[in-house]
């Protein structure tokens, strides 16, 4: 019974992911990207969970519990929490939508060109769901070059880390429990110095945008 | 452990005590104590590198943690008597800095880095393969380098030398780098000995040798890498300056010999005709420079291009004369070289210090504003004279004998047994000792200017007329540098000798000691004894100078004040030659080659268009080769730069577009 919905599980779970990243691009408001990373977070959680189901070992469902938590639940609360405190500034990128989706759509297709380099050996269903993974990596990328504001950037740096968490855990079939803790409260830390600079920043300048750091150069 | 190991120990044990005497002590004693461990230090390498020249050997084998074979020190005869040679010049002049660094050239930073600069210096000629001679090679320019900015908070010029300095000696690390690099890659290892394996006709040795050559004669100062020397050594505190240009360039004079000697012995004629033309070239053009500066440091640092470039003169005639099998004349070249470089060693430390103590006394290096210091400073000028005589190769000095020597070697040298050697021999040869010829001429002209100037006749300012000797701390290497100027010139025979024992067995078998402590090279039918044509000299002289004396008593001189002296009566300084107005025939004479660019400013008085209120001169002589052949390069790399800084204007978006171009190249490398 598993066996047969278990690939449908993975590309349900992997489906949202690119789904949510892609509409990431798309929405400009920073209050929906929070809540679009909160459903990225959940199906996260759920893609460690089906594979931790899987293989049958509890660590992993421990894991994928721990994602829930962390990506889930608690970065989207800090992130949510900042911004209604500050005032809320709609994001408006370098990149038109239209061009933000069609680029989107160039980078997938060059996720899934290169990890079927990669990966060719590797027929696993978990493996054959990787390029997802990357191309979350590459969209995050997109993200932080085409958004202006420091927040936003945030939200590109976590959609980022989460195409490297996804690629992670469909390659090796889960990571132990320490290290993915370690890398959590990594992710935790760095995005709450970044939001106490971006907070810092606003108050200072008046805004977030980075275009403004321009002098800092020597 | 025997006397080079234990040698090689106890100069590491004391560069470290003195590092940290320099760093720890207060200011009262910091000079006196890290000095004296300075000078020490010296002590202990000339004992070394006796060692090392009488024929011991002993390695110093230091591992590392890197994958590559452990660090080995070990003086062979050549590194020891360029070991003798550095560190006899770093006892000099740290004996000299006690007395004469003050302020920032006192500090801590300078007087630690006086220890490391001295250490790694007097290290280079002990390594035996390439890690650790890069290694020390690159202690010794960093120490440079610290020491030269001890003085960057009152002179801004300061700052401008040390960068031309920094960019200079890297670009000669390159070069030994690449040059080593190419040898390395053909022969498989990194020890010297290994090295020397390459076959000296293929493709890596010819490139090799001319990296290495570009590398070394970068150190050594010749044209036209030379172009640190008149900026680096006027700012760099006297005694530094006198360390560098009386030990640091005889490195690069080391590096050119392991070349040529050591790794690649036998190479084509046209590696002598290159080595030839660089020497002749910066012979020339450093006495050419020499000559009509007017700043005694710059003069100083420019005469050290030409005594280089006579250095590279015979050795290169030694290489190109050894390719065509003319043992004799090849190894009398070779040893003139060596002689020269030894004798250069000691005159120029001596010249150096000796600017260091006029300027500590009067705090002026124009030649212009001085003058007259030869009453006031009985002992610098005493000794300064010695050295320019030295420097002007006349005899009883080291520079006469050395100078001699090549002179001879390069009009044998054409011919071998009444044959003709080969055509390229018989061109270079020739043109080789004109260039000798004119470079003796204008090194005459360049120190009798540069002594009189500053020594005799009249103060030219103030500051010159209350000029008071300096103390004894400083007079002391003063005088061992004199002595060891004309000791030198009068007992060349012992050093000759070792120095042919020192070019290795094999070569240099033929000379000889004559007479009292004369030379005489078997292959060449050339033989100098200085002692006893000093003694004959003297035999004659003297009877002529009682005859004289007592002919003057007879008729006591008669003292007429003439009624109108022609203006003589009235002398004041300002009638005086002084350097510019001396070298201004000169100039004129090599206009083409000199370039200066002069300015005269006429004031008439009132409407009058026939009388003069007061005209003003400046000359300015600029170096033809910096502004000729980097400047431009300069120039287009500035445009270069404000070009690229385009793509660098601080926006993080662009950078962060840089990286994420970066990655999708690659990725996209990848899936092709």
């Amino acid at each position: 019974m598993f066996e047969t919905t278990y690939p449908q599980l993975i590309g349900l779970c992997t489906g949202t992911l690119l789904l949510t990243s892609a509409l990431m691009v798309w929405r400009h408001s920073m209050l929906a990207s929070i809540r679009l990373l909160a459903v990225q977070g959940f199906a996260l959680a759920a893609l460690v969970a089906v594979i931790g189901v899987q293989k049958g070992e509890v660590e992993v469902i421990l894991v994928a519990v721990l994602v829930l938590l962390v990506k889930g639940l608690g970065l989207p609360w800090v992130l949510a929490h900042e911004s209604k405190a500050t005032t809320r500034t709609d994001e408006a990128p370098r990149l038109n939508p239209t061009a933000s989706l069609l680029t989107v759509a160039l980078l997938t297709i060059l996720a899934y060109v290169v990890s079927s380099r990669v990966l060719a050996r590797d027929t696993s269903i978990s493996a054959h769901a990787a390029p997802i993974g990357l191309a979350m990596v590459l969209i995050g990328f997109l993200l932080l070059v085409t958004r202006r504001q420091a927040r936003s950037q945030l939200i590109g740096f976590l959609v980022l880390d989460n195409g490297i968490a996804t690629v992670a855990f469909l390659t090796s079939g889960g990571v132990p429990l320490v290290l993915e803790l370690g890398i959590s409260l990594d992710v935790l830390l760095v995005v709450m110095i970044l939001y106490v600079f971006a907070g810092r920043m606003h108050n200072k300048f008046g805004n977030t945008d980075i275009d403004q750091l321009r002098k800092l150069h020597d | 452990m025997n006397a080079v190991q234990s040698g090689l120990v106890v100069q590491a044990l004391l560069a470290l005590a003195a590092v940290a005497t320099g760093l720890l002590l207060p200011i009262a004693w910091r000079s006196r104590v890290t000095g004296a461990l300075c000078a020490l230090l010296g002590v202990a390498g000339i004992v070394t590198g006796a060692a090392a020249l009488g024929g011991t050997t002993g390695a110093l084998t230091i591992p590392l943690a890197l994958p590559i074979d452990p660090l080995v020190l070990s003086p062979d005869r050549l590194g020891g008597l360029f070991m003798i040679v550095v560190s006899a010049v770093g006892a000099l002049v740290s004996l000299f800095g006690i007395g004469s660094a003050r302020g920032a050239e006192a500090s801590r930073t300078s007087w630690a880095a006086m220890a490391v600069f001295l250490c790694g210096m007097q290290l280079v000629p002990a390594a035996t393969d390439v890690v650790s001679f890069l290694l020390l090679w690159e202690i010794m320019t960093l120490g440079s380098t610290v020491l030269l900015l001890a003085d960057h908070a009152t002179r801004s010029t300061v700052f401008s030398a040390a960068i031309w300095y920094s960019a200079m000696s890297q670009l000669s690390f390159f070069f030994v780098l690449a040059g080593f690099g190419v040898l390395v890659a053909a022969t498989g290892g990194t020890g010297f000995q290994t090295l020397a394996t390459v076959p000296a006709d293929s493709l890596p040795a010819n490139l090799a040798f001319v990296l290495l050559l570009l590398g070394f004669g970068g150190k050594a100062e010749l044209v036209p890498l030379h172009v640190w020397v008149p900026r680096v050594l006027p700012e760099a505190p006297s005694h530094v300056a006198a360390a560098m240009s009386g030990a640091m360039v005889k490195i690069g004079v080391y590096g050119a010999l392991l070349v040529c000697v050591r790794l690649l012995p036998s190479g084509p004629p046209w590696w002598g005709v290159l080595i030839l033309v660089l020497g002749g070239v910066s012979a020339v053009y450093g006495i050419l420079q020499a000559s009509v500066a007017s700043d005694l440091k710059v003069l100083l640092a420019y005469s050290t291009t030409e005594n280089m470039g006579l250095v590279f003169l015979g050795l290169g005639a030694s290489v190109l004369l050894r390719s065509y099998h003319a043992t004799a004349a090849a190894d009398a070249a070779l040893v003139a070289a060596l002689l020269l470089m030894v004798s250069h060693a000691a005159f120029k430390t001596t010249l150096f210090l000796g600017a260091g103590a006029v300027h500590h006394a009067t705090g002026e290096l124009n030649l212009d504003r001085l003058g007259g210091l030869g009453k006031r400073m009985p002992w610098t000028a005493g000794t300064f004279g010695l050295a320019s005589l030295g420097a002007a190769s006349l005899p009883i000095t080291s520079g006469f004998v050395a100078e001699w020597m090549l002179l001879q070697s390069l009009i044998h040298g054409a011919r071998l047994d009444g044959e003709v050697v080969s055509v390229a021999a018989s061109i270079a040869m020739p043109l080789a000792v004109a260039v000798l010829a004119l470079t003796a001429g204008l090194a005459l002209l360049t120190f009798v200017k540069a002594y009189g100037i500053a020594f005799l006749a009249r103060p030219r300012s103030r500051k010159a007329s209350i000029a008071r000797e300096v103390p004894w701390v400083m007079r002391v290497p003063l005088v061992l540098g004199a002595l060891a100027v004309v000791g030198l010139g009068l007992v060349p025979g012992p050093l000759a000798a070792g120095i042919a024992a020192v070019v290795g067995p094999g070569i240099v078998p033929d000379v000889h000691t004559v007479g009292l402590a004369g030379v005489s090279f078997a292959g060449i039918d050339a033989v100098l004894d200085p002692s006893t044509l000093v003694i004959l000299a003297g035999l004659v002289l003297v009877p002529i100078l009682v005859i004289v004396a007592l002919g003057a008593r007879r008729h006591p001189t008669r003292v007429d004040p003439l009624p109108w002296a022609g203006g003589g009566s009235r002398l004041r300084p300002r009638m005086q030659y002084t350097a510019t107005s001396y070298a201004e025939p000169l100039v004129r004479v090599f206009d083409d080659v000199l370039r200066p660019s002069r300015d005269v400013e006429v004031t008439h008085v009132g409407e009058s268009r026939y009388l003069v209120e007061k005209v003003h001169v400046e000359q300015t002589v600029s170096d033809v080769i910096e502004t000729r052949l980097y400047r431009p390069v300069l120039n287009a790399a500035q445009r270069f730069g404000l070009v690229a800084r385009r793509a660098q204007d601080g926006s993080i978006h662009r950078y962060l577009g840089y990286s994420f171009a970066a990655l999708l190249i690659v990725l996209i490398a990848v899936s092709l």
